[in-house]
């Protein structure tokens, strides 16, 4: 019989969420594990939202007041980079680009999870996304507000930045169509204005949800509003599904356009290290790989703290190390055909180019970048390790790191020997540590924030994907009590009443 | 998802009298024919054209064969169900990789002086390149490629077939299904670094001093765009010939169709990439290869290459009905097979007037040499090809997950 309590786990352990179960070589394993109704799911998806402010669980408080420390922190820092202008930071010439560029294209990088999830991976019917892609579609928002301040900051005199639309007027100046540049403009733009639209759509029978629950005043209008009056007809449900896969659709070309033109903002100059025809595809791997990283490096613990074990199992967890495994080796195919292509053009500013990488002054960055994003993933070839909650949390953090090293590479190590030996130099920070924590601030405040007000899983998607949902589900056909006949369903039914 | 009421097909076998079966003799004839005729010209005065023909002809056979072994270790990993009612034809395709080192052998023995300028020429640049382009390490590096190609493609097929004769012996197919699922995962690996510097190898280095990182995935692209193409092509053609007839449905086919498409805008993105990054950049070096595809008629075919191979399919395959119905998506894929051979021809042609004709600039001229050739490499691998699937059953009957494929559904 189905659990009043949603907060108490199924006796059985093969059905708690972090055991692994044998792959089947036939069949799939559930989604879900546990004994949950439909209603339960709500239950435990809300149980979050719907806490009274005054009863938020101390160890958020301190997360959020964190966060926000380091948010109203970035508040200084950008107030006193406008006034100083980029000074305060230790670029130089030949370093030109260095830490605003590198924090741009990482935070940007990061976004692409979201988008990979939500869109490709609906596309190719990967069911197991369903708990996961609210959250990353989250991720990817925040990722893009973060990577947008870097690069609207770096100009300098930010008051000038409207020059980048292409707004007509007076002065007759036009951007710089022909500037890889200028299309970052139009697609990050675009980026973030599908993602929004896509995660809204996702989130607008749930706010109906939460609006339906609602005791106070204040949160029925606050969910109201957002659930623009959805009923949950019929015909609702039949148009929110038409516009889902629409949305889903235009985010799918956006996963790889995206990147493509990060990457041409390096390629299409003629440097040694940035002009190389393998960037695009090589940066849109990258980006989901620092992305998925991300994604985990967020749910793991959210899942411990928030009592969604059971929602996103170890079998999620292995999934997405499977694509770890899978971008982060297609980035080091891609970080050895430049250095082979090097070794093979005969070119020697190419050559000396990426022997200067991994032996100059900057090898450690190099090495710090190999070993996170390419040496250590492989252990993810191994099941053992690949369930491995603990360690994947740590590898994670590595492939965080590792990438964000990946961008300070190819922007600075390529920048600081320039042609001629007099124009070397050697970039060294000055404030640019207070700038990376403080968009950190920024993501986690607005991240947290999400967490405690909006539902952190796709609800009804999520119901979808469990046995229950299946029309011809064995649990309607021998009445409350159902067999479990296929192996995948566990024991005990679902009571009629909570459908 | 119900799955009980889905009988499991009886039309599995090639009948006797179906063309199929006919397909070795037929694939021979042409064989002897279309590759004796080359390869005889590649003993007199044409040798040149002869062996660039040839290699243009082994390249684009070799790409759908290579496509298929990629699919395939890809497939396996993924677990994917909705494909094992097709899989069998991939691994009969990507089963007749060992014969192409035999194909590939007049290349190293007959046509390479005239194919690749390094193994003669010298320059400043060649000699900074000859730790890799010499001919006894390339030698070495295509033994490698073959040796690894030949034992991973003959396990994946041979397991697969071992399955069909087990009927419900659960234990032995959970170990020999388990046992290429830990081949495959690592041949995907292998399958990524043998068929890119197989492709930097034999066409890249016929312009040996250019040079592009993103070529191994141009041709990953173009090879598995070809591969889905085909398997449509050839699931219909089974069907037709009476087999399969209620296994592969218009879901199925939906599915390729769907492939198709989305690797039609693979391709253009990564030939795309790799365009505009040398056009705009400008580096002399690097636009060598854009600037002998510019003359001598060549132009032409630069320009219709994103239309032809790109728009076009992309706006005709874009629609679901087209991916659903049988003629209609017949079509397509007929149109994206002769664009892939367009589009290989664009690869190794041009570096034959370059100077493989001593003339120092491309001059587009199809020869008969390059049908001769096209259909003796087609003959030899469809001879292999339908000799196997004559042998042993098209669908792995005894797949666990074939009941899911049988019963699957877009939604």
């Amino acid at each position: 019989m189905a659990t009043a309590n949603p907060t108490t786990l199924p006796d059985d352990p093969k059905l708690r969420g972090d055991v692994v179960l044998d792959e089947q070589t036939g069949g799939r394993e559930p989604l879900v594990r546990g004994d949950y109704t439909f209603h339960d799911i709500t239950e435990r998806v809300l149980a979050v939202n719907e806490k009274p402010i005054a009863q938020t669980p101390s160890p958020f408080k301190f997360g959020i007041a964190l966060a926000a420390a380091g948010f109203a922190m970035f508040g200084g820092y950008v107030g006193y980079l406008i006034w100083e202008g980029p000074g305060i930071w230790g670029n130089n010439t030949p370093v030109a680009w260095a830490w605003d560029i590198v924090n741009f294209v990482f935070w940007v990088g990061i976004g692409h999870a979201g988008t990979l999830i939500s869109a490709i991976l609906y596309l190719f019917r990967q069911k197991w996304r369903t708990s996961i892609n609210r959250y990353a579609e989250a991720m990817t928002i925040f990722a893009v507000l973060a990577a947008g301040s870097c690069v609207v900051l770096h100009t300098g005199r930010v008051w000038m930045d409207y020059y980048l639309f292409p707004i007509p007027n007076q002065m007759g100046l036009w951007p710089n169509f022909r500037s890889p540049l200028e299309w970052d403009v139009f697609a990050v733009n675009t980026y973030l204005t599908v993602s929004l639209l896509f995660w809204f759509t996702g989130l607008v029978p749930d706010f109906a949800t939460l609006r339906d629950r609602a005791t106070v005043k204040w949160r029925r209008l606050f969910y109201g509003i957002l659930s623009l009056g959805w009923r949950g007809s019929m015909r609702h449900w039949v148009t929110y599904e038409k516009a889902y896969q629409i949305l889903a659709g235009f985010s799918a070309p956006l996963v790889l356009s995206v990147h493509t033109i990060v990457s041409f903002d390096f390629a299409v100059s003629q440097l040694p290290g940035w002009h190389t025809t393998i960037f695009p595809p090589y940066f849109v791997a990258g980006a989901i790989f620092s992305g998925f990283a991300m994604v985990l490096t967020l749910m793991i613990p959210a899942r411990e703290w928030l009592g969604l074990k059971d929602l996103v199992t170890v079998k999620h967890i292995e999934n997405m190390n499977k694509i770890i495994l899978v971008t982060g080796s297609m980035v080091g195919y891609a970080y050895g055909m430049e250095f082979f292509v090097a070794a093979y053009s005969g070119n020697q500013y190419e050559g000396f180019t990426f022997i200067n990488r991994a032996g100059g002054p900057y090898w450690w960055a190099y090495w710090i970048m190999m070993t996170c994003n390419v040496i250590t993933p492989q252990l993810f070839w191994f099941k053992k390790f690949r369930t491995n909650v603990k360690l994947t949390f740590v590898l994670s953090i590595f492939v965080n790191i590792g990438m964000w090293f990946e961008r300070f590479v190819i922007t600075v190590t390529s920048l600081h020997r320039d042609a001629l030996v007099s124009s070397w130099d050697y970039f060294v920070p000055v404030t640019e540590v207070l700038f990376l924590t403080g968009t950190f601030g920024l993501f986690f405040f607005l991240f947290l924030l999400f967490i405690r007000f909006f539902p952190v899983m796709a609800m009804s998607e999520v119901k979808g994907v469990m046995p229950q949902a299946n029309p011809h589900w064995e649990g309607y056909q021998h009445g409350q009590h159902g067999h479990g006949a296929s192996g995948a369903v566990p024991a005990g039914a679902v009571a009629q009443k909570d459908l | 998802m119900s799955h009980h009421e889905i009988q499991k097909p009886t039309d599995i076998t090639i009948p006797d009298t179906s063309l199929f079966a006919k397909l070795p003799v037929i694939g021979g004839v042409l064989a002897v024919v279309g590759l004796g005729a080359t390869l005889g010209s590649a003993m007199g005065a044409d040798k040149a054209r002869a062996m660039f023909s040839y290699l243009w002809a082994f390249e684009s056979v070799l790409a759908l064969v290579l496509g298929a072994f990629g699919f395939l270790v890809i497939d396996i990993t993924v677990r994917s169900q909705w494909s094992i009612v097709v899989r069998r034809i991939a691994e009969t395709m990507q089963a007749t990789l060992p014969f192409f080192f035999v194909l590939w052998l007049p290349i190293a023995l007959i046509g390479m002086h005239e194919l690749y300028p390094w193994t003669h020429e010298t320059d400043a640049i060649l000699e900074r390149k000859r730790w890799f382009l010499s001919t006894g390490f390339w030698w070495g590096r295509a033994i490698v490629y073959f040796v690894l190609w030949t034992v991973i493609s003959r396990f994946l097929y041979t397991s697969s077939v071992k399955l069909d004769g087990l009927g419900d012996n659960q234990a032995e197919k959970d170990k020999i299904i388990k046992r290429t699922w830990a081949v495959a995962a690592p041949g995907i690996l292998i399958y990524a670094l043998t068929q890119s510097f197989a492709a930097v190898d034999w066409m890249m280095s016929l312009q040996p001093h250019w040079y592009s990182t993103i070529y191994g995935v141009y041709y990953f692209s173009s090879s598995i765009l070809v591969f889905f193409a085909v398997t449509t092509l050839v699931s219909m053609a089974l069907q037709r010939a009476g087999v399969l007839k209620t296994a592969i449905t218009p879901e199925h086919f939906h599915d390729l169709g769907k492939f198709t498409f989305g690797f039609v805008i693979f391709w253009a993105y990564i030939a795309f990439s790799q365009f505009i990054l040398i056009w705009y950049a400008n580096i002399p070096e690097e636009t060598e290869f854009y600037m002998l595809r510019m003359e001598g008629g060549w132009q032409w075919v630069s320009y219709a290459l994103p239309v032809l191979h790109f728009a076009l399919p992309f706006l005709y395959l874009v629609s679901r009905q087209v991916k659903r119905a049988r003629w209609p998506l017949a079509l397509g894929c007929v149109w994206l097979v002769l664009m892939h051979l367009l589009d290989m021809y664009w690869l190794i042609l041009p570096a034959y007037g370059a100077h493989g004709g001593g003339e120092h600039h491309a001059h587009l001229a199809v020869s008969w040499l390059d049908f001769a050739a096209l259909l003796g490499m087609v003959g030899a691998f469809l001879a292999v090809f339908g000799f196997l699937l004559k042998k042993n059953k098209v669908i792995a009957i005894n797949d666990p997950r074939l009941a899911d494929s049988l019963a699957h559904e877009n939604y």
